[in-house]
């Protein structure tokens, strides 16, 4: 009976990564088949790095905490990254890692002030947060240039390995591979995280905290951790955002946008997977712009609350979490 | 100077505090975080600008027009937070979030972006009082926000329903088991929020410009309030409204009308940070 269970479980869990590998394999091969379509590429680019801000999130997201004020970071790294590159002459390269410091540190602060705070006052703090880096970009004109935005910030530099020269910057093709190998590396990081140690430790302190505590779990300094983490990986997409689109505004890098992109993509993929916030992004985003767009052009992203209330309401273990029973994250569900 | 400042700050701040008791009492009473709450101030705004606009009704008509639209959309709305599961309080902020964006767009979607403003030319106008001055717009924020808060006091200070509210705030077990019904007093404090953003909404209409995305602000004010005087403290709420009111004004007048944003985020972070159970507030209550 019991390697029955565990047979389908497996089977289905290599279904699951089967499927994964599918996707990324169809995702690795895109750019050959839509040679002469490059919107269909810019799409399916943003969509990656949609994905990647929503493996950010569920870094925090894994620990029980909801963020709405992500945009806080993507913001921060975003002009960070662009004023480096603009103003004082950094690459992007050197740029968009300071840009993802800057954000992790921002993270950490946060981590500070609701250092006591659980459940909804700690989404409603991340939620006023927001709005301390967004006022003080739109102010402080001599080093962001304000409210009107930056312009023209340096795209990705060309690559060299060996006798390779990647263009990055002026292809799209190049750019989506960049995004590409971005987010598998992300993947790769978050499904080890929560594998090791870490990802228990996220698991017992989200079950009952005091109970984690009593086992020796530091639950504060995983927290910290993870806010840092996540807030660092946000900062990052968020500078790879500004060189790939070139142009960033504070009402838009630190709009709400950003903060729900993560957290509807996450909660509807599934909060407590590795790989669900991934898919959701990349079924979501697609749907988005190739569907509900050229319906909707003024109000096309009420896709995105529609699919969150949905999700909160009939589907809180999100797609993945309700159908690949993956068992290793999805132990609060699963126990009914 | 600093009369009319005062003037301005306390007029604003009791528009504040009528923002934030729709927000305050449906929180009270069903402990639903309503993130949404902005956006339907805007929607009841945007609904109080084209009975306006297209039929033009005279302003002062525009709020039961803007009541009886809330209404069914605040019923709407309990509806669908009666069906979330455990843990509730988070479930809602998340919930209610993706009303806000649902609605945001669907604002999006019918009105277009562009800012909008009701233009009441008589609230232009002012009144000189001896040394101080306070124009029209000032008084009727401050004459309908102190009615209309003070009717909602009376109604739960000498009625029963009032009581039954109350007590629902401070205990909703307790409350169920003294016969209250605890589902009856949720549909009531939707319907009173309702019909709070209903009268609050045309309001903001005419002070502010109005746009899709505009009802974030309100949102974080309203909570910011509800947090700063504890659950269910009514009296707490009007000082509350009156202290942001003047601090947004003190800010306006020290740092520039840019800041002002940053300060309800501020003060919100602060409490969160020092003193979540409210100033007026005690812990377990």
């Amino acid at each position: 009976m019991t390697t029955e269970i565990f047979l389908t479980r497996l089977k289905r869990s290599q279904f699951g990564r089967g499927g994964l590998m599918l996707v990324l394999v169809a995702l690795f091969l895109l750019p050959l088949v839509v040679r002469h379509n490059d919107y269909i590429l810019h799409v399916f680019m943003q969509a990656l790095l949609f994905a990647t801000l929503a493996l950010a999130w569920n870094i925090l997201g894994m620990s029980g905490a909801i963020s709405l004020g992500h945009a806080a970071f993507f913001g921060a790294g975003a002009y960070a990254s662009a004023l480096l590159s603009l103003d004082a002459g950094f690459t992007p390269w050197v740029a968009i890692p300071l840009g993802g410091l800057l954000a992790a540190g921002l993270g950490l602060t946060m981590g500070l002030i609701c250092m006591r705070l659980r459940g909804a006052y700690f989404a409603l703090a991340t939620l006023a947060f927001v709005e301390i880096p967004k006022v003080i970009t739109d102010n402080w004109d001599g080093l962001t240039h304000g409210s009107l935005g930056l312009v023209g910030i340096p795209g990705l530099p060309a690559l060299r390995i060996g006798a390779w020269h990647i263009n990055i910057g002026d292809s799209i093709t190049a750019s989506y591979y960049f995004v590409y190998v971005y987010a598998l590396l992300l993947l790769g990081l978050v499904a080890f995280l929560f594998r090791s140690n870490l990802g228990l430790a996220l698991q017992a302190i989200r079950e009952e905290e005091s109970a984690a505590e009593s086992l020796g779990i530091q639950a504060d300094i995983y927290r910290s951790l993870c806010l840092f983490l996540s807030a660092f990986f946000t900062g990052i997409s968020g500078a790879c955002y500004a060189h790939l689109v070139r142009y960033i505004e504070p009402g838009l890098a630190y709009g709400i946008h950003f903060s729900a992109i993560p957290l509807v993509f996450a909660i509807c993929g599934g909060r407590f997977t590795v790989i669900g916030p991934v898919l959701a992004a990349l079924i979501l985003y697609p749907m988005d712009q190739f569907v509900f767009h050229p319906l909707f052009p003024a109000g096309h992203e009420f896709l995105y609350g529609a699919v969150l209330i949905l999700a909160v309401l009939f589907m809180p273990a999100g797609l993945w979490g309700t159908f690949s029973r993956n068992r290793d994250f999805c132990t609060l569900y699963d126990k009914k | 100077m600093y009369t009319t400042l005062f003037i301005s700050s306390i007029s604003l701040g009791s528009f504040y505090t009528l923002i934030a008791l729709g927000f305050a009492l449906i929180y009270g009473v069903t402990r639903y975080f309503n993130l949404a709450h902005g956006e339907l101030l805007v929607l009841a705004g945007y609904v109080a600008y084209w009975t306006w606009k297209s039929w033009s009704w005279p302003f002062l008509l525009t709020f039961p027009v803007a009541v009886a639209v809330m209404l069914p959309v605040c019923f709407g709305l309990q509806r669908i937070f009666a069906r979330i599961r455990e843990p509730r309080e988070l479930n809602s902020i998340v919930l209610s979030f993706g009303v806000a964006i649902l609605i945001q767009n669907g604002m999006l979607l019918c009105f277009k972006g562009d800012y909008r403003l009701i233009r009441v030319p008589i609230l232009n106008q002012g009144y000189h009082f001896g040394s101080f001055y306070i124009s029209y717009a000032q008084l009727t924020l401050l004459l309908l926000s102190l009615t209309a808060i003070g009717c909602l006091y009376l109604l739960m200070q000498h009625t029963y329903v009032g009581k039954a509210l109350r007590a629902t705030i401070q205990d909703k077990e307790a409350a169920a088991l003294a016969g209250i019904n605890v589902a009856v007093m949720g549909t009531i404090a939707f319907g009173l929020g309702a019909v709070l953003i209903g009268l609050a909404g045309p309001l903001y209409g005419c002070i502010h410009y109005l746009y899709p995305s505009g009802g974030h602000e309100a949102t974080l004010l309203a909570i910011t309030i509800t947090i700063f005087a504890g659950v269910g403290r009514l009296r707490g709420i009007i000082l509350a409204g009156w202290i942001m009111g003047l601090a947004e004004s003190l800010a306006v007048v020290f740092w520039g009308a840019s800041w002002r944003e940053m300060v309800s985020a501020l003060i919100l972070l602060t409490l969160l940070a020092l003193r979540p159970h409210g100033i007026f507030g005690r812990e377990g209550t």
